[in-house]
């Protein structure tokens, strides 16, 4: 708690600005005493098992990627790649073919010039530097060309000064734009979100392409052909980023930057981990249990860690599609945190046809097809022989739990964050928010909340608010972050008395509610 | 303005820049629709020595954004642009006639080592959209105070005198600017009243009905005292830019000959006459001086058919002032002048005096003045009322503060967030600095607190905040 608080202290107890010294014992602990990094609930006993993100301020830091980018142009992997790619245009279209969720079905077919086209609530647009639309979330990139024309002229004036468009703002609307070379992607929203939330989804977006192509391949493209129709490549693959954009209104794990796991008695989740631990081979780098949105388990290699969006998209990809559910799936994936250079190869198979495990192998080899089924064969094998299995079969009968098992009264909702593992815990939404339109309402104010705490220069401690539909509290110390949802009845004494019975509660909990011990093979 | 940074003292000379004025113009799309006769649209351009070409840019940019906004949505237009290194804030007051000011960001130049070029970091997130857009709205209200709409002068000399105007208007005024100490209080633009018991009261009201009785050219008064307003006879949306005018320029200019003591020379003589202490603000300096020229300044009010002109008489005995307003078509004399002094001075110095006393009873009977542990702004939407005791005395040139500029950023911010909905609402939050600020609307009203409490808890802050209400607001806040 105390690496915080170093912003200079300014007192006006005499009038004055100039800075006063204090000693860090004298700050307060308020609303209730907080943890030290890696105590918090739900922190994990050993290394982690993601890279450390603090927030979503490490979706900016763009250093160590313009490294990793110099550093791949030095090696020609052309030849490499483009074999890479047409396995990833081949398996896209397949997965494609075979998802249910078909272009014919998107809202594709709207007049662009029409009022209802123009009032939904988050447009998100891709192109390319040359100007040439990539993707669209209504409409088709057709009519909209001329559109996304003067998108590009603007980004173009306005770097032609040698400097930078960030976003235009008008009443109930922003603009929100963002260049990533050789890409731009522009948001148009009418939410209350901030530029910095608007920002960090349309990074996803970006990362979401370049998963699907990789970097190196990108630039490639658009270095020998600045006019190329990226189209041509994604077609069939925006399903995923139409998914992708439901998720970021509606998963608080993209919010958090973190991951919610399935509640599990730890004693068979240590089963099933370790029996994944040792269904490994060589080129295995990451193996991932998945029950819907929510993990069971995940075994890396040692020193190899799985960033928080790659993960995302993973799930994504999982959760987007149902033709994994018809036999194992081979597919090349660009883990774009972990590398934007190369593709790794993931197998993707359920457990049972009709259940919701869905076990992920990634592999660094594309040849690893067989390896990486008789791996997950050696697991099933293992695993069924245990009772474990059983334990995790019943736990998947009840994911998630009720907010009123917690038995704080008037409290509706919450979100809590253990920093230092990545992990997040929620109760499913209450009545109150099962609606669509709900939802996506409580997910604003969370993520309005969010903002507020992670303002780039001026973030806060705590954010009380009182409003006639709701009260909102939301805390964040150095080990977790805390975001609840009260009755409008609920009173600051509530509020106050609530978090640290929150705290005993998770605390109690969370062995069922973390994954406590991750492994590496 | 430079301002050094702390830091600066650990060696490395780091230098910090607040947000200044990169460029202010005015132009209209309309009227010069042709490739080649961009220029034309351009009416007013700061600074001025810009290439033309780049002025012509530049104003594209603002159409570009403009339009292109419009897709999204046409019935809402741009507000502003924000880039890596400015923000531009536009506004249409009238149709067809945009304002565009571009402020750039605050930043920081870190030397390098081995003479390489100072990085220079942009600070982004500083600027308050609410802020400046509300500064951008100021300079037309007071562009419209002295000379009327845009309309007026295009109707009066067409576009050659609406750009005379302009330049005439805004060179000087843009230089008044003091962009780096705007906050919260050019977001609400509100008016300080000056607190006052009943009888002082009334005594001004039947000061302002005799004067105006006596002399009944006049059509409006206001009243203020230590550049706080007790009476207006004005419109509220004309006070508060008159009020604007009033304490941030024509008082701040007159004040040093008061202070500066009786037999300084720096004071003006007062006539001869040791009746009063009253004296023109506005207008002659000396009305003995055969010299003397009656020409007072004219100002715009709203009116039942659009606008009616003014002449502006400010009239000034010790800390009190009287605006007197005639209709600009009655020349004003020596001889009105004249009597406006004989009238009103010995009666305004008197008025002076009571108030200044009641002042000082009132204070003393409220018992000594200890340093709160709070400090708030409060403002009142329905009268435009707004108490501050975070700011010390606005001036022209700073507005002085008592608190850390992001704690008025935050309060900033509070603020855009209670705008977004039109319900009650509370906010409290603590910053890393471990002050807390709260926030409160109810029914139009909205107050701020700071409270330097490190060691308090949300219900202690709660508490604290409640005893403030209860007793500077009557509890007009409700909400809990």
């Amino acid at each position: 708690m105390d690496v915080e608080g170093q912003r200079p202290m300014v007192s006006w107890e005499n009038s004055t600005l100039a800075p006063v010294d204090r000693l860090r014992c004298e700050r307060a602990d308020s609303p209730t005493p907080g943890l030290v990094e890696g105590t918090e609930p739900g922190a994990v006993h050993q290394s982690a098992m993601f890279v450390h993100t603090q927030s979503f301020e490490d979706l900016t830091a763009e250093a160590e990627e313009a490294q990793r980018e110099a550093e791949l142009d030095q090696t020609d992997e052309c030849t490499q790649e483009l074999k890479a790619l047409v396995v990833g245009e081949k398996t896209i279209e397949e997965q494609h073919n075979n998802s249910d969720i078909s272009s014919e079905s998107r809202a594709k077919e709207e007049d662009v010039s029409s009022e209802a086209w123009r009032s939904h609530r988050k447009h998100v647009f891709v192109l390319s530097e040359a100007g040439k639309p990539i993707y669209t979330r209504y409409g088709t990139e057709e009519a909209l060309s001329s559109t996304m024309g003067v998108m590009m002229a603007l980004v173009s004036f306005v770097e032609a000064e040698k400097n930078i468009i960030r976003s235009i703002q008008a009443d109930g609307c922003k603009v929100v734009f963002l260049t990533k070379s050789p890409l731009v992607l522009v948001g148009v929203s009418r939410t209350c979100q901030s530029d910095k939330e608007l920002l960090r989804e349309l990074q996803y977006i970006y990362y979401q392409i370049v998963s699907l192509l990789t970097l190196t391949q990108l630039n490639h493209i658009f270095q020998h052909k600045q006019n190329y129709d990226l189209r041509r490549l994604l077609a069939g693959s925006e399903y995923l980023t139409d998914n992708l954009l439901l998720r970021l209104d509606r998963d608080p794990g993209l919010l958090l930057s973190a991951v919610t796991c399935l509640p599990l008695a730890s004693s068979a989740r240590d089963v099933v981990s370790s029996s994944l631990q040792t269904a490994k081979a060589k080129n295995l780098v990451f193996s991932i249990l998945l029950a819907g949105d929510r993990l069971v388990t995940l075994v890396r290699k040692k020193d190899q860690y799985l960033h928080h969006i790659d993960l995302h998209l993973v799930f994504n990809l999982v959760g987007s599609s149902s033709s994994f559910r018809e036999g194992e799936g081979w597919t090349p994936i660009c883990l774009p945190k972990f590398n934007t250079a190369g593709f790794f190869h993931a197998h993707i198979s359920y457990l049972e046809p009709a259940s919701e495990l869905c076990l992920i192998l990634v592999s660094t080899d594309r040849e690893d097809f067989f390896n990486m089924s008789d791996c997950k064969q050696r697991f099933v094998e293992r695993l069924s022989k245990r009772s474990a299995y059983q334990a995790m079969k019943e736990a998947l009968k009840c994911p998630s739990y009720s907010v009123e098992q917690v038995g704080i009264p008037e409290l509706r909702h919450f979100l809590y964050k253990s920093k230092s593992s990545g992990l997040y815990t929620s109760p499913e939404f209450p009545h109150l928010y099962q609606s669509d339109e709900e939802q996506e309402r409580l997910m604003g104010l969370y993520q309005d909340l969010h903002s507020h705490l992670h303002h780039p220069t001026r973030p806060l401690r705590s954010f009380y608010r009182c409003s006639q539909t709701e009260n909102l509290l939301a805390w964040v110390t150095s080990g977790f972050e805390l975001y609840l949802c009260f009755s409008p009845l609920g009173t600051k004494a509530l509020a106050v008395s609530a978090v640290n019975k929150l705290l005993k509660w998770i605390r109690k909990e969370e062995d069922r509610l973390f994954i406590l011990s991750p492994l590496t093979y | 303005m430079l301002m050094i940074s702390p830091r600066m003292a650990s060696g490395m000379q780091e230098k910090q820049y607040t947000p200044s004025l990169l460029s202010f113009f005015i132009y209209n799309p309309t009227f010069g629709p042709r490739e080649g006769e961009e220029e034309k649209k351009i009416l007013f351009y700061h600074p001025s020595d810009v290439e033309k070409n780049e002025k012509i840019r530049n104003v594209g940019l603002c159409e570009a954004i403009v339009q292109f906004t419009r897709t999204f949505c046409p019935t809402k237009p741009a507000k502003s642009l924000h880039t890596q290194k400015n923000r531009q804030f536009f506004f249409e007051p009238e149709d067809n006639f945009w304002i565009v000011m571009v402020v750039r960001n605050p930043m920081v130049e870190k030397p390098n080592k081995d003479g390489k070029p100072p990085t220079i970091e942009y600070q982004e997130d500083e600027i308050l959209d609410t802020v400046y857009g509300a500064v951008v709205r100021q300079c037309y209200s007071m562009y419209k105070l002295f000379n009327g709409t845009f309309g007026r002068a295009m109707e009066a000399g067409g576009v050659d005198l609406l750009t005379q105007k302009l330049e005439k208007f805004f060179y000087r005024y843009l230089q008044t600017l003091h962009l780096q100490s705007c906050d919260l209080l050019d977001v609400f633009g509100g008016i300080s009243f000056f607190p006052l018991d009943k009888m002082t009261y009334l005594k001004i009201q039947s000061f302002v009905n005799r004067v105006e009785e006596s002399l009944s050219l006049i059509k409006y008064t206001a009243f203020l005292y230590n550049d706080q307003l007790i009476w207006s006879g004005l419109e509220q949306d004309d006070m508060r830019i008159l009020y604007k005018y009033l304490t941030t320029s024509l008082f701040p200019r007159h004040s040093e000959p008061e202070l500066a003591g009786r037999d300084s020379p720096l004071r003006p003589e007062v006539a001869g006459n040791l009746l009063h202490y009253g004296r023109f603000l506005t207008g002659p300096t000396n009305l003995k001086d055969p010299e003397a020229k009656f020409r007072f300044p004219k100002i715009f009010v709203s009116a039942e058919d659009g606008y009616e002109e003014l002449h502006l008489i400010v009239y000034k005995a010790m800390s009190a002032a009287a605006c007197f307003m005639i209709s600009a078509s009655v020349e004003l004399t020596r001889d009105f002048c004249e009597q406006l002094d004989a009238l009103v001075g010995p009666q305004l110095t008197l008025l002076a005096s009571d108030i200044c006393e009641q002042f000082t009873i009132n204070r003393r009977i409220s018992g000594p003045e200890k340093e709160p542990q709070f400090k708030f702004i409060y403002f009142n939407h329905m009268n435009l009322a707004e108490k501050s005791t975070i700011h010390m005395r606005k001036t022209a040139s700073v507005c002085l503060t008592s608190v850390h500029p992001d704690l008025m950023k935050i309060l900033g911010d509070i603020n855009c967030d209670f705008a977004r909905v039109d319900e009650d609402e509370e906010i409290i939050v603590k910053a890393m600095t471990d002050y807390w600020v709260v926030g409160k609307k109810s029914d139009q009203r909205e107050l701020y607190v700071i409270l330097n409490q490190k060691n308090a808890n949300l219900i202690e802050v709660n508490e604290e905040v409640k005893r403030l209400c209860a007793t500077q607001f009557n509890n007009i806040f409700f909400l809990d």
